[in-house]
């Protein structure tokens, strides 16, 4: 009897030898639905004809998971039949996540790449998107036949739908959500709100604050400046040149608006001037010792306790953690919340920290891969997150729950509500945005408000926190965008790395590229750090030149080049 | 020892005709362990096809069977490259610190704990010593970045002593990489390694100790006379299977630990491929470096297998 079993596991065993990754992929299948079924009948989330569809996404980028039963997710399913179970990016890149998926041949319903984008498209995991959108009207709304055209990819198809910088009706800025050199409220006020324009002047303040005070009002000492250096967050030590000499964030070139030519900024003699005064003020104590080992958690936490007192990062790399933090533990009364300031390597450039109008990254958006089964459905789904009811309760809530309505129809909160959208276990529990799916900001088709609470600007100047508002009063700003002034967006080549983000090895200029990053991930930080500053940037440069950069400023010219001309068409 | 293997001979049992009778008699030995040869095939050999993709201009859209052929080139851009020739060195210095360090502490620890005399304290020491074998590397990076930080307690002990003047940025000097990677294997898996030792141990006959004792050894005669011998096939062949494991040098601590200050001593063969290989789409250099990982592992195992079998000792084929 025994024998018999055994026998007739190992026919199965070898039948199903080579079908074995099929089989695996069918069981896991049911075992979702079975998952989905017993959702279904638990009663709040049973949809009207009781099937409700179970995607699944993942995002290269990094996120947090909300609970399995969250409210708004439930709510959103109810009205468009289906759930998507979001993950996120943890301690890796994205392009080791997205390498490790296409190694494996399996991938969720949806997914955004990133900055492997262009891996998933090589690998053929995509699938195209043209011949589907006209079917669906809010998707078919979402960009301009430009702005579709821009997406498609050397075989003419369109793979993915980038989800933001797309602004509906008139556009409501309010929050920088780029990258700044950013400072607490506390010091611009101690020293009674002094116009900042340079870097010696930003650094100048941070020390004499520092000497003043060195320690916060709890005892713990300050530290006045940090640089977040982990992995592909080097940002915040690599790109300022760029800014600094007043161009936008092109993010690997600079490109001339007059002559259309590429610049690298990474050999500029501002970025020398750059990291010569960083090295300085490392020596001086200023830059915080740790920099170049803490890891984006310990950076977060350190800028959690109120301690820091600047330093250059995105807004959207930061602040969804910090600002939260600080306002649970009530350090926002200490002024420990930041805001950027307009700064340049001289006095009387203009900057562009600040653009207005939507950047459309056309390097990456959503995407829908070969694995998903129901395409259909699937952009269905994507089309019910952009109406209006839905696209509401992604990003301000439920009425009366998260947000009120006033007599001229306009949304508002109340500081419980702003308690509770700052609490992580309220988020996780209660709010979903589907944040990478495509979605808007500007206002609402109502005409009246923001598509989400942070850009209507009533709701946004009362969520701020005292500190905050009464420093935008001492500059005469009402948002963080005056602080910094706004400027167009620059040109139609606009952004540059939106290319340089998916090059790969496989040209000679993508090589460069990788090992540019490579060498500048150990040679930026050793060059602060330096004790004879004109030897080590001296010996950078040497291996810098060593990488090839002509390679990858060639390719960039071409592209450059490439996206002018796909541009005249329009004009 | 040659004697040893004379004797091991004899032992050896009468060979067995091969009859229906006697395969029927196997039977459940014999399925079992064809499922196993079944379970190799698949999971072993199957994949090294893979190895294919070395030898091509691999794309994920393509396949294996309609990319391009191009040779050796991918082993000749990956020798050509100065990072992959310091990955190696890297991968071969952290392999041979770690065995070393880990291979002579697991034993140490395992000698010392058997001279423990309270059962108890025996058994509390152990089960202690073996726990951080379950934590995960990120555990214990965290643990080592906290401890290590220029806030942490080690700065701290230091400065209390007198020993520094400032705090010290461990991971910003790529001198202490390697002794920090040393430290926290040997910490992780110590306890883990010596659990074998004192089996080992317990395996050897008491009445040599007694023996000893009454030829008037004392304790440390007693480790150097009984407990090593005894112990000795034991260590020669986890050492050759250790040998073959030196390029497996790791992969999450160093990944986890390194930073680009370190970068040029942190970086491992694995993290090269993972850096190079998958997340540039190239896979295959990945594959290259990996069969060039594999080819290096072998020879040294041959090796070591040889040098045991020369000198009589145990080994492993």
């Amino acid at each position: 009897m025994k024998a018999k079993k055994l026998a007739a596991l190992l026919l199965t065993a070898a039948v199903a030898a080579g079908t074995l990754a099929g089989c695996g992929g069918d069981s896991t299948q049911a075992d979702s639905n079975d998952v989905a079924g017993v959702e279904g009948t638990g009663g709040d989330s049973a949809g009207s004809n009781g099937e409700m569809k179970h995607f699944t996404a993942f995002f290269a980028v990094p996120g947090s998971e909300i609970n399995d039963d969250n409210e708004i997710m439930l709510k959103i399913g109810e009205l468009t039949g289906a759930i998507c179970k979001e993950t996120w990016l943890t301690g890796q890149t994205a392009q080791e996540a997205v390498g490790t998926l296409i190694a494996g041949g399996e991938y969720p319903d949806f997914i955004d790449g990133g900055d492997g984008a262009a891996q998933l498209y090589e690998a053929g995991a995509l699938i195209p998107l043209d011949d589907y959108i006209d079917q669906y009207p809010n998707i078919k709304e979402y960009l301009t036949e430009e702005e579709w055209d821009k997406l498609r990819q050397d075989d003419g198809h369109i793979y993915w739908i980038q989800q933001f910088g797309n602004i509906y009706g008139e556009e409501k800025a309010t929050t920088h959500n780029d990258e700044a050199f950013w400072i607490q409220t506390r010091v611009l006020e101690w020293a009674g709100y002094p116009e900042v324009h340079t870097m010696d002047q930003y650094f100048d303040l941070i020390e004499s604050y520092q000497e003043a005070n060195p320690t916060m009002e709890d005892g713990m000492e300050n530290i006045p400046y940090t640089i977040l250096c982990d992995d592909w967050r080097y940002f915040c030590l690599e790109n300022a040149p760029q800014f600094l000499d007043g161009y936008p964030n092109d993010g690997s070139v600079i490109v001339d608006p007059d002559t259309l030519k590429v610049i690298d900024y990474n050999t500029t003699p501002t970025a020398k001037r750059y990291f010569q005064k960083l090295n300085e003020e490392y020596q001086k104590g200023i830059v915080d010792p740790e920099s170049f080992t803490q890891t984006y958690d310990e950076y977060i936490a350190k800028l959690s306790t109120g301690r820091v007192l600047g330093m250059i990062d995105q807004w959207w790399d930061f602040a969804y953690n910090v600002n939260d933090a600080l306002k649970q533990q009530g350090l926002d009364k200490q002024g420990c919340n930041y805001v950027p300031l307009p700064i340049t390597i001289e006095e009387g450039i203009k900057n562009q920290w600040h653009n207005s109008g939507g950047v459309l990254n056309v390097s990456s958006g959503l995407a829908i891969t070969t694995s998903c089964e129901d395409v259909e459905g699937a952009l269905a789904f994507v089309d019910a997150l952009l109406g209006q009811e839905v696209h509401d309760l992604r990003y301000w809530g439920i009425e009366g729950v998260d947000y009120e309505v006033d007599e001229n129809g306009e949304f508002y909160k109340t500081e419980e509500m702003r308690m509770n959208a700052s609490d992580t276990a309220y988020k996780a529990s209660h709010m979903c945005s589907y944040s990478y799916f495509p979605n808007y900001s500007g206002t609402s088709r109502d005409n009246i408000n923001a598509m989400s609470p942070q850009f209507q600007p009533k709701e946004f100047y009362d969520a701020l926190s005292e500190d905050v508002q009464k420093c935008f009063e001492a500059y005469g700003a009402e948002t963080y965008v005056d602080m910094l002034g706004t400027s167009e967006a620059p040109g139609a080549w606009y952004p540059m790395y939106s290319f340089s983000s998916n090059m790969t090895t496989a040209t000679e200029g993508g090589m460069a590229w990788a090992k540019m990053d490579e060498i500048k991930h150990e040679y930026l930080p050793k060059v602060v750090m330096a004790s004879d500053f004109e030897s080590a940037w001296e010996e950078y440069m040497g291996v810098y030149e060593g990488c090839n950069p002509q390679a990858f400023l060639d390719e960039m010219q071409e592209e450059l080049d490439r996206r002018m001309e796909a541009a005249e068409k329009y004009k | 020892m040659a004697s040893m293997a004379k004797r091991k001979q004899k032992i050896k049992e009468p060979k067995i005709e091969i009859t229906w009778k006697e395969i029927k008699r196997q039977k459940v030995l014999l399925i079992w362990s064809a499922a196993i040869v079944l379970y190799g095939i698949i999971f072993y050999y199957l994949p090294l096809g893979g190895w294919i993709m070395a030898f091509q201009n691999y794309r994920p859209k393509d396949g294996l069977f309609h990319s391009q052929f191009v040779g050796l080139a991918k082993f000749q851009q990956l020798f050509s490259d100065a990072t992959f020739l310091r990955v190696i060195r890297n991968t071969l210095s952290m392999g041979v610190i770690n065995l070393v360090v880990t291979f002579v502490m697991a034993i140490v620890f395992a000698i010392l704990l058997n001279e423990i005399k309270s059962n108890g304290g025996k058994k509390v020491v152990q089960t202690i010593s073996y726990l951080p074998h379950f934590l995960s590397w990120i555990i214990v990076t965290g643990i080592l970045h906290d401890a290590l930080s220029g806030t942490g307690i080690v700065n701290e002990l230091l400065l209390k002593f007198g020993i520094l003047d400032q705090p010290l940025n461990f991971f910003a000097h790529p001198k202490y990489f390697w002794p920090i990677v040393a430290f926290a294997n040997v910490w992780k898996e110590t306890g883990w390694n010596a659990i074998i030792y004192l089996s080992a141990i317990t395996a050897i006959d008491p009445s040599l100790y007694e023996a000893a004792s009454m030829d008037g050894a004392g304790r440390w005669s007693k480790i150097r006379y009984v407990t090593l011998p005894g112990i000795k096939p034991t260590i020669i062949i986890l050492l050759l299977m250790n040998v073959g494991n030196v390029l497996n040098a790791g992969f999450e601590i160093q990944y986890l630990l390194g930073n680009g200050l370190v970068q040029s001593v942190s970086q491992t063969i694995d993290i090269y491929v993972l850096k190079w290989g998958i997340s540039q789409n190239d896979f295959a250099i990945g594959t290259a470096a990996g069969i060039f990982k594999s080819l290096v592992s072998i020879v040294l195992i041959v090796i070591a297998n040889m040098i045991a079998k020369r000198s009589g000792e145990e080994r492993l084929f």
